[in-house]
């Protein structure tokens, strides 16, 4: 008893002394969202004002009101999901289906395909921008929203994350299946897919943050501020009302508040996800 | 009449046309010809293609408004090199804040895991904290950044001088610009890098820190000859990879200062965007792209020899 009663106060202060740390740390990552919320119920001379002041005098919804009806906000938030949800079903089912094949089909060539599928994993997008812009153009799809889908519509990630998967399937499933009649693309429909989820959904995870958070290409490729999707039109909203902080902290509180909520809601698959995500690189 | 038949169908089929493969085979070519060709047709006009294309197109005088495009061959390159300054100061920005921002946040991020690692009540909420902003906007981020670095109303000038020091134009200075866009980066993806580490951590069996107890090894001696050797592989990892990200930044210049104060905060990937996209010259923001493109493949066999080397156990 004599001993373990100093060790357990040891660990006790220690333990204390961790959650100060983690606390204060805390607090650095929240504040500025906070600030970010508090300042979307200012008024814009209150947010202006100096010395800066934390709480609004009288909150209120004017920021909001005013984004939403000058803005076509509805419409970029509109673009926005067009483009992130296509881009993510697109991804899933071709990376799947070609994952499935390098998985589970010997065919001539495979292997050279899939080397040169991993060595465009070594080239970042920045690298590539003026070609891809260049065929984007060649086909007339510059400035629509099908520039920010098609080119985002297999991803060499995923079909390297659903290989793995895919491989620790038991082959004699799929032998099984044969033998039942079923057909080669039944077999992936109805066989294969329905057991990718936790894959599916950490690629899906990755694959819509990625596309809803995207600001460089749809930069390049939309004029138009009616096609624009979020990042873009925020940023655009905010050279347009760049000493208007209440308005633009209400726009960013519209972007953000979206995504939060669902993580908030799928913790585990986002964590998941990210984790996944970081063999990607 | 009907035994020769017969005894054909006994026999199966001649040795000549005895089957190579397996039944089946032919749908299943079928299947792999039909399926996979679109999609590798999407990966060769969308990834070889451009790669491709960017190396072609570095060694042309390439603009869409010319008609002519001459080809000349490396003097995109000796061009960047020798005759565009804004080109070296790019390189050089991007380079110090890779140097300073990649280490900066394994320093902040590997405590914080281990420190999450440790605590058993709140793990959960401290995680989502330390994850939320990686998942925000990044273009929603540098505008909440922009209002705290705003030199008049910015909550980070209001907090100084409560402490009666004299705050900055933080972003209107060339002495102060990239160190905020280093502050918000990390502040940004932390984040995902602590989860990164707790996934490793996770991953260190408890007996061998139980065996350690045992034989009385401190906590500090715990983390150095536990912890740190068999995370070493996460940190390479983490190390790699942030750095590679960072090599790419983009968005906190674009939004925030175009590059300026004189130049301070223009980064690789924003000089060839500003070339390619505002001055039009394709091809020699092309050579840039290669020059990119090398430099990311060194930087990464670089640091995975040197890591390897240090620990290997």
């Amino acid at each position: 008893m004599a001993a373990t009663a100093p060790l357990a106060r040891r660990i006790s202060i220690s333990t204390i002394l961790l959650y100060l740390v983690l606390s204060l740390g805390a607090i650095v990552m929240l504040a500025p969202l906070l600030q970010m919320i508090l300042t979307s119920f200012k008024t814009s001379g209150e947010a202006l004002r100096v010395p800066p002041k934390l709480l609004p005098d009288n909150p209120t919804w004017n920021a909001y009101h005013t984004v939403l009806t000058e803005a076509p906000f509805g419409l970029w938030f509109r673009n926005s999901v067009i483009v992130s949800v296509s881009v993510t079903a697109l991804i899933l089912f071709t990376s799947s289906l070609a994952g499935y094949i390098f998985a589970k089909f010997k065919f001539p060539g495979r292997d050279l395909l899939f080397t040169l599928l991993l060595g465009t994993l070594m080239v970042p997008f920045p690298v590539v921008l003026i070609p891809t812009y260049l065929i984007v153009n060649n086909l007339h799809l510059l400035n629509t929203l099908f520039a920010l889908i098609v080119p985002s519509t297999v991803s060499a990630f995923g079909v390297f994350l659903m290989r793995q998967f895919i491989a620790a399937i038991p082959d004699d499933l799929i032998d099984a299946a044969r033998l039942d009649g079923a057909s080669e693309f039944g077999i992936y429909w109805q066989l294969i897919r329905p057991q990718l989820g936790p894959a599916m959904g950490a690629l899906g995870i990755f694959t819509f943050l990625a596309s809803w958070n995207d600001y460089l290409w749809p930069l390049i490729v939309i004029n138009d501020q009616d096609r624009m999707t979020l990042p873009l039109a925020l940023a655009f909203f905010n050279s347009s009302h760049a000493t208007r902080y209440d308005l633009v902290m209400a726009a960013a509180v519209l972007i953000i508040m979206p995504v939060i909520a669902a993580f908030l809601l799928f913790q585990r698959q986002f964590i998941n996800a990210l984790v996944l995500s970081g063999m990607k690189g | 009449m009907s035994g020769p038949t017969v005894s054909n169908m006994a026999s199966g089929h001649t040795p000549a046309r005895r089957r190579k493969h397996a039944p089946g085979h032919g749908a299943q070519m079928r299947f792999v010809a039909i399926a996979l060709t679109p999609i590798m047709l999407l990966f060769f006009t969308f990834a070889f293609l451009p790669i491709g294309m960017s190396i072609f197109l570095s060694f042309f005088r390439y603009s869409p408004l010319d008609m002519n495009s001459p080809f000349i061959d490396v003097r995109n390159y000796t061009f960047a090199f020798t005759k565009d300054p804004a080109f070296i100061a790019s390189i050089g920005n991007t380079l110090k804040y890779v140097v300073i921002a990649a280490p900066l946040n394994i320093v902040l991020t590997l405590p914080i895991a281990l420190a999450l690692n440790q605590i058993k009540r709140f793990k959960a909420f401290f995680r989502a904290v330390y994850f939320m902003p990686a998942i925000a906007s990044l273009v929603a981020v540098v505008l909440i950044w922009r209002y705290l670095l705003d030199p008049q109303a910015g909550l980070i000038n209001g907090a100084l001088a409560l402490f009666h020091i004299q705050g900055h134009a933080w972003l209107g200075e060339p002495e102060y610009a990239l160190y905020a866009m280093i502050v918000l980066s990390v502040w940004q993806d932390m984040g995902y890098n602590v989860i990164v580490f707790l996934a490793g951590l996770q991953t260190i069996p408890d007996t061998f820190y139980e065996a350690a107890m045992v034989d009385g090894a401190n906590s500090w001696q715990r983390f150095r000859y536990i912890t740190l050797p068999l995370l070493s592989r996460t940190t390479m990892f983490v190390f790699v990879l942030t750095t590679i990200s960072y090599m790419q930044v983009f968005v906190p210049m674009a939004v925030m200062t175009q590059g300026g104060p004189l130049n301070s905060t223009r980064t690789i990937v924003l000089h060839i965007w500003n070339q390619a996209f505002q001055y039009l010259k394709m091809g020699y923001a092309s050579a840039l792209s290669v020059i990119l493109l090398v430099m990311l493949l060194g930087i990464t066999l670089i640091q995975l020899r040197l890591l390897r080397t240090n620990w290997e156990y």
